[in-house]
């Protein structure tokens, strides 16, 4: 006998998907995360635009991460031009990168997992709740003031351009949000002691967390591919080891990591970038993680919460360095000619690893896109860990399973909207890089 | 009073404009004390209404499913308005109106087949009669709320239609089309944005689409003295607005 037990349209997740439970005979036979947004061919229409297209129409992929499209596809311009940011200018991307990572934690943190642990329906919905939505609120509009401050506005920012910006903020325009600043950073730790308090319920523990590493830093806009199963890799090199492929239940590729012969589910996010860099953190934030008694590595994905208010913590400590040692540059971009060829770069977009590769040609015009974020690279990890979860669950009521189902979901804080972007990537041409 | 209610709702998007309510933080407790938001996929786990005070549409419409619960939306809601370039001018996606959607399937998935898109991405307006409509990509969240706070107080909601030239000549910054001769979208451009663009040294790239009365074609005779040619002059209209830019040119050329 085959029962479904299926949730069409998830609430307080950014866009359109849902998830399907397929029990038959009392045994969990499959899990499918079913995407329906409505597909928008990026990776086409991309063809035959000019580099500066690639930047500002990239970012409308995602309208709370559209500073990752930006920081990945600028790098990626940036190689192939062989141009080269000046030391402030690299500065004031991570500051923006800070911007949006604050931002889009605080959205996911406050409004739309948040209210999950308090039972519910949003962030307004209960008066208990209404201080800490607002705490919420209060970080969610600092990201958004370095991201104005920046690039004119939170969502779509304008100022970015290949070799730098069209415009850079003096050092007098940014050190009036210190104070701010400071007054949220204190909050923040307070706030990872709140985090670490939340009734977790029973772990649900992932396979592998894979996150750029290898850096100086908390990784945002550079460095190699680790994971906690060893992987140590180029960009180039991780994309030829990840295998996409298509379900005809979603309008989002899937993708795992080919590993002796079969196709693994891994995740990446702000779990997989503290699991794996957590040493990189300051000692004020570490001190705070400590006294919540929070242990590292989190290996219960139910906690990626807690990840998301230590990074909104970090990046208001690194807004803060940022802006202390921050000096105009001389100009706000480098000159360059544009030129052919290929280039792959990735950055950590707030839910993780973001992925692009352009071909340009010779006058910098695109003559192929290829794009891999985030939440198409988890989504094989979601449907795993609800298999697993529902294997241990078979008995329980449906209602209860599929709220269960919508929390775990929730808690990867998937971006349904860019998922639905991935394009197959011709393995023909990747040699090139 | 019962707060009037508001349903939000989503079509073929980047769900920016939708996140401009969020935007609104520290008011959006404000506005939740006169409105009651009822329907808000993204921020609200709660089943849908038979019927809204106001119904606001985010997205274009580019699949059969959509036209067909967009006319639903519009019966359910009393008062209708679209929010941003998708739902007003059919956004980024409708460059694929000026091309062949299953070559575009093709290129993007593996199996085109199990893809379902309508040729066109089309705007809200084309499939059903709106109240109002707010353009920009994104909108400008203090518009959104000067919109509902009009809405309430019966009166028309304060969204300028006039260009950005306008506003750009008010904030005293030299002409970047006039000074440096690059090619700038402002005399053809709604205003709405806060003349981001230009404040930052940049040319206007039409975030907002056409204002009122825009002659493009003499705009770009003026692009054409700058040395453009014609493929590059179709491509600076050719991005979020495109589908809005190039009726307003066929419509003048009628």
């Amino acid at each position: 006998m085959k029962k479904l037990i299926k949730t069409d349209y998830l609430a307080r997740v950014e866009g359109e998907g849902g998830v399907v439970i397929e029990i038959t005979d009392g045994t969990v036979a499959k899990v499918h995360m079913r995407i329906f947004e409505a597909p928008r061919f990026f990776e086409a229409f991309l063809k035959g635009r000019p580099h500066q297209d690639v930047i500002d129409f990239t970012a409308r992929i995602c309208g709370i991460c559209p500073v990752a499209y930006q920081m990945s596809s600028v790098h990626a311009i940036e190689k192939i031009f062989k141009v080269t940011v000046s030391p402030p200018v690299r500065e004031l991307r991570r500051l923006l990168y800070c911007g949006e990572w604050i931002e889009s934690h605080a959205l996911h943190v406050y409004l739309l997992q948040g209210p999950d642990f308090y039972g519910l329906e949003s962030a307004w919905a209960g008066r208990e709740y209404l201080e800490i939505a607002k705490r919420g609120l209060r970080f969610k509009k600092l990201g958004n003031d370095i991201l104005t401050m920046l690039g004119g506005r939170p969502v779509h920012p304008v100022s970015v351009r290949a070799g730098g910006f069209f415009s850079v903020p003096s050092r007098k325009a940014l050190v009036p949000l210190l104070p701010e600043l400071e007054k949220a950073f204190a909050e923040s730790l307070q706030a990872i002691r709140w985090s670490a308090s939340l009734d977790f319920g029973d772990p649900v523990v992932a396979t592998e967390f894979i996150s750029l590493g290898n850096t100086t830093e908390y990784p945002m806009n550079e460095g190699r591919v680790v994971s906690t199963m060893g992987l140590n890799a180029s960009i180039e090199d991780f994309l030829a080891s990840i295998q996409e492929y298509q379900v005809d239940y979603s309008t989002a590729l899937h993708s795992g990591i080919k590993r002796q012969g079969t196709v693994s589910p891994y995740i990446v996010g702000p779990l997989s970038r503290l699991n794996l860099n957590h040493g990189k953190l300051p000692q004020e934030i570490r001190s705070a993680m400590n006294e919540a008694g929070i242990s590292l590595p989190i290996a219960n994905i139910r906690m990626a919460i807690i990840a998301r208010v230590i990074e909104i913590s970090y990046a208001f400590h690194e807004a803060m360095r940022i802006i202390r040692a921050y000096d105009e540059p001389d100009r706000p971009y480098e000159d360059f000619e544009p030129s052919g060829g290929v280039a792959t770069w990735a950055t950590e977009a707030p839910r993780g690893i973001l992925i692009h590769r352009y071909e340009l040609d010779d006058r910098g015009y695109v003559k192929g896109a290829t794009i891999i974020p985030p939440t198409s690279q988890n989504l094989a990890h979601m449907e795993k860990m609800i298999y697993d979860f529902a294997v241990t669950r078979i008995g329980s009521q449906p209602d209860h399973l599929r709220k269960e189902t919508e929390k775990i979901i929730r808690s990867y804080d998937p971006c349904i909207s860019c998922s639905a972007h991935t394009v197959i990537i011709d393995r023909r041409n990747l040699s090139q890089d | 009073m019962k707060r009037p209610r508001i349903g939000v709702f989503k079509f073929t998007s980047c769900d920016g404009c939708q996140l401009s309510i969020l935007n609104l933080e520290e008011e959006l407790f404000d506005l939740l004390q006169i409105y009651d938001i009822a329907y808000f996929r993204e921020a609200l786990d709660r089943a849908p209404l038979k019927e809204y005070d106001i119904g606001i549409v985010e997205g274009s419409i580019s699949t059969d499913r959509q036209k067909k619960e967009i006319v639903e939306i519009r019966e359910r809601s009393r008062w209708l308005m679209s929010i941003g370039a998708c739902a007003t001018a059919g956004g980024l996606q409708a460059l694929r109106n000026w091309s062949n959607v299953a070559d575009y399937k093709r290129y993007v998935y593996p199996s085109p087949d199990l893809v379902s898109a309508l040729p066109m991405s089309t705007p809200v307006s084309d499939h059903v009669y709106l109240d109002f409509e707010l353009w920009g990509c994104p909108i400008d969240k203090a518009a959104l709320a000067e919109t509902l706070i009009s809405l309430l107080a019966g009166k028309r909601p304060g969204v300028p239609v006039y260009s950005l030239c306008m506003d750009c000549k008010m904030k005293g910054i030299p002409c970047i089309l006039v000074s440096r001769g690059e090619p700038c979208l402002g005399p053809v451009t709604r205003t709405g944005c806060g003349v981001l663009c230009p404040s930052l040294s940049r040319a206007c790239y039409g975030c907002f689409g056409p204002r009122e009365g825009a002659n493009i074609d003499s705009l770009l005779v003026r692009f054409e003295e700058l040395g453009m040619d014609r493929k590059e002059m179709v491509l600076l209209l050719d991005k979020m607005n495109t589908y809005a830019y190039r009726r307003v040119r066929l419509e003048k050329a009628d």
